[in-house]
């Protein structure tokens, strides 16, 4: 019998002395495309890096293709077949397709120089057995394509190494639709060739579409795993959040009272990028803002939070006109945002979850004259608490906390800010099933506070389920409003 | 791995400590007959240090809000020059004073502008304000020394001693003090962490790190203006030279003392002993009998070797 392609025993790692992986078992067989889920902080991310040779083991052993020799860097991984496509993308955004295709081995070479045009043909050639030769042009640089055929450069990436084993990080995270359709064929292609597939995702849809076989953690250890054809759905959400939670959120819809004011008003707001964007939201109410990459969601939430320059128009917050020009003048008007990506955008990494809580909130934290760390500290254990964060405690670095639990320190930050408007920029973005149930839970409790929500995401199901009201939006203006119940597909029809 | 990670930033921050404990047991060792350890020597490290360690605690903020800048050497010529031409003018120190901190509010203040709001890199703007600076330094004096004979300036501002305790060290602990506490415990100090550690975070977060940016280019050159006062009042007298040398030395005392040349790390103390590990450094050489050439070769391993320890955990 040939032996697995990967196959692990009784793997054990920590981290600062908490267990992240405990007991793992996981057999990857050739040729096999296998799922691998779980809630983040499950350990998913630990174990494919265990494998890649980049975190080293404090027990255990791993075979690949039946050595069990040990390794311990990518470069050993690589020399065992082992290839690894990241989740963030590893790209260098100035270079071109071809010159980041051939970036992680020697160069082609002409006696002392660079042999281009064999680069090129090669390139092709791996672009092409991927099927995609004719949507991406080798000579392209990188910063130019969109980031669907970033993530197939990335890929192809991988295969210029001629790996045997391939592992994909949440490939379509940041994928439209019609671009996880190009990526599954790559799948197929690559499955086709023998190449066994490690895939990590938190779409579980994909994996009855995709993969053969599924592996659930939960907590560090592997709680099932099965032939995808043996499962469902069902199943898989419950073994990721043991039973704990609810597996969908049910949400009134609110009308607002006759006669009270809309807590925030814009009218004719205008900026580079939107045109005439005019809305409003009542106090309790959460309001969508649909619409697809690039109708100008995000670039809504610039204008609102001083970010972008306002051309012409007005904003109104609880019936007073307020002028924004920077973060802080939004701030002081009551409007807090989560933004768009919370590594780059909402968190300072190296520092601890408490210092990053107390940014927006310094002019409060003050003493006489220094910051009075008694204020600070109750504050951040309130939060921590009322956030059910998992940390050590509130001097931990956030650089160390899950990316569930990244997020909810930057939702913290906006509670503490005591907006009355809270902006939600896909505050969900590859987050758990759990912590976006507890995010989803803080945002209900907030609005029924009386408060006011917009919110923005790229899942229009999120969308659907949870808005009072949703405005459609393209090319940078309001195409319509939604205010009854409209489902996933409606949504994804009118954003058309 | 986080185990590994903790360990090493715990590493990393007392290395400083391990190695100006080391190069004090050296030198107390090798240099005992030479009078290392005698009060009186002692005493004239702390003197020698005290204008590079107020350096140090306002390089500190540069580092921390991740810029550079070369400008300050300048900066303390400067303020020395136009305190002692305005001593020897109107006979009043506090205006004198107030001139030459006032040069340094200046310089900082133009730093800042074409830092902060127009966006040029750190480290031309700051080039270039060297040129600048010490090109002025060298026209308002014509080359020439400006004595100051005013006994009571002289005294407060680097010369006298307060019963053992020389008034220099007193103006190093009380700027070393103030330094901690704002890096650590004020408004200030953490969004000046936050713009250099992330500043698009810090954005969003509602600082205004332009602002940010520009008080810190300011406090260092204010700092760098006082340390020319000080050299102007131990010296009793100015010189377009002064502070020439000074760049390197503080920069290495910073970096030493365990700040990240990456912004968003940093640590008050750290770099007040690295200023002292170089001036032990210096007289320790001195007492060795080393020529000016030597100390300068030995001066320049000893700052790469420490650097290197300290930033030895960088590379993984």
């Amino acid at each position: 019998m040939e032996a697995n392609a990967i196959e692990v025993r009784n793997l054990n790692i920590s981290f600062d002395g908490v267990k992240v992986l405990e007991g793992v078992d996981f057999t990857l067989g050739v040729g096999e495309t296998h799922a691998l889920v779980g809630a983040n902080g499950a350990g998913k991310s630990t174990l494919v890096k265990i494998l890649n040779g980049i975190y080293h083991k404090d027990s255990g052993e791993i075979s690949v293709f039946g050595s069990s020799t040990p390794y311990d860097s990518a470069q050993g991984a690589r020399e065992r077949g082992i290839a690894m496509v990241y989740q963030d993308l590893s790209l260098v955004p100035p270079l071109t397709v071809t010159e980041n295709i051939f970036l992680s081995r020697p160069p082609f070479r002409k006696g002392i120089f660079l042999n281009t045009a064999k680069a090129h043909d090669e390139a092709v050639k791996i672009l092409a057995s991927l099927g995609v030769d004719t949507v991406i042009d080798p000579d392209s640089r990188i910063e130019d394509i969109s980031v669907g055929q970033q993530q197939l450069v990335e890929i192809a990436k991988a295969l210029s190494l001629e790996p045997r084993i391939l592992i994909l990080d949440e490939p379509t995270a940041s994928l439209s639709n019609s671009e996880i359709n190009v990526l599954f064929r790559v799948i197929e292609r690559l499955k086709g060739r023998g190449i066994s597939i490690i895939y990590i995702t938190h779409y579980l849809r994909d994996i009855f579409k995709i993969c053969d076989r599924v592996t659930v953690l939960r907590d560090g250890s592997v709680v099932l795993a099965k032939p995808v054809a043996e499962t469902d759905i069902w199943e898989l959400v419950h073994e990721m959040v043991g039973g704990q939670a609810e597996t969908s959120v049910v949400w009134k819809r609110t009308e607002p009272a006759p006669g009270v004011k809309p807590l925030l008003e814009l009218e004719n707001v205008t900026t580079r990028s939107i045109r005439d964007v005019s809305l409003h939201v009542f106090p309790g109410q959460v309001v969508g803002i649909a619409g697809l990459l690039g109708s100008g969601r995000t670039e809504l939430f610039r204008a609102l939070y001083g970010l972008d320059r306002r051309i012409s128009g007005r904003i109104v917050v609880n019936g007073r006109e307020v002028a924004i020009r920077s973060p802080s003048d939004a701030l002081a008007a009551g409007i807090a945002l989560v933004p768009e990506d919370r590594r780059k955008q909402g968190l300072v990494l190296d520092f601890s979850v408490e210092q990053n809580i107390m940014l927006p909130i310094l002019r409060k934290l003050r003493g006489k004259m220094l910051l009075s760390g008694k204020k600070s500290g109750t504050l951040v254990d309130h939060y921590i608490k009322y956030l059910m964060v998992k940390t050590q405690d509130r001097r931990q670095h956030v650089r160390y906390l899950s990316g569930g639990n990244q997020q909810k320190i930057v939702v913290a930050k906006c509670l503490a800010s005591e907006a009355s408007v809270l902006l939600l920029d896909d505050p969900t973005f590859g987050v758990d099933i759990h912590s976006k149930l507890e995010i989803m839970r803080i945002v209900r409790e907030f609005a029924a506070a009386g408060k006011a929500i917009l919110f923005v995401s790229s899942e229009f199901k999120e969308l659907a389920e949870f808005c009072d009201e949703i405005y459609i939006l393209k090319k940078g203006s309001v195409s319509g409003d939604v205010r009854r119940n409209v489902t996933e597909d409606q949504l994804m029809q009118m954003v058309q | 791995m986080n185990v590994r990670i903790s360990s090493k930033i715990n590493l990393r921050n007392s290395v400083i400590y391990i190695v100006f404990a080391g190069i004090f047991a050296l030198f107390s060792i090798i240099l005992f007959n030479k009078g290392f350890l005698s009060p009186d020597n002692l005493l004239n490290i702390a003197r020698q240090t005290a204008m590079i360690s107020i350096m140090a605690v306002g390089m500190t903020f540069v580092l921390c809000v991740a810029e550079i800048d070369l400008s300050f050497g300048a900066v303390v010529a400067l303020s020395a020059l136009v305190t002692a031409m305005t001593l020897r003018a109107t006979g009043s120190i506090p205006l004198s004073v107030l001139a030459g901190l006032g040069s340094g509010v200046a310089v900082g203040l133009f730093n800042g502008f074409f830092i902060a709001q127009i966006g040029i890199p750190s480290f031309l703007v700051t080039l270039g304000t060297t040129g600048i600076v010490s090109g002025i330094a060298r026209w308002i004096s014509h080359l020439q020394s400006i004595p100051i004979d005013n006994d009571a300036f002289v005294f407060v501002f680097g010369s006298g001693d307060l019963g053992p305790v020389p008034i220099l060290f007193v103006w190093t602990l009380i700027v070393a003090v103030i330094g901690v506490l704002v890096l650590k415990k004020t408004a200030f100090g953490l969004k000046t962490l936050a713009t250099g550690g992330n500043k698009i975070s810090a954005l969003y977060s509602g600082i205004k790190t332009n602002r940010i940016k520009l008080g810190v280019m300011v406090l260092n050159a204010v700092l760098a203006a006082l340390a020319g006062i000080l050299y102007a009042g131990r010296l009793h007298g100015a010189r377009y030279t002064l502070g020439d040398s000074d760049v390197m030395i503080v920069i290495a005392a910073v970096i030493i003392g365990g700040t990240s040349m990456f912004g968003g790390k940093g640590s008050v103390i750290g770099s007040v002993l690295g200023a002292l590990i170089m001036g032990i450094l210096n007289n320790g050489l001195i007492l060795m009998g080393l020529d000016v050439d030597q100390q300068l070769i030995f001066r320049g391993i000893i700052i790469i070797t420490a650097v290197t320890l300290t930033m030895r955990e960088k590379k993984s």
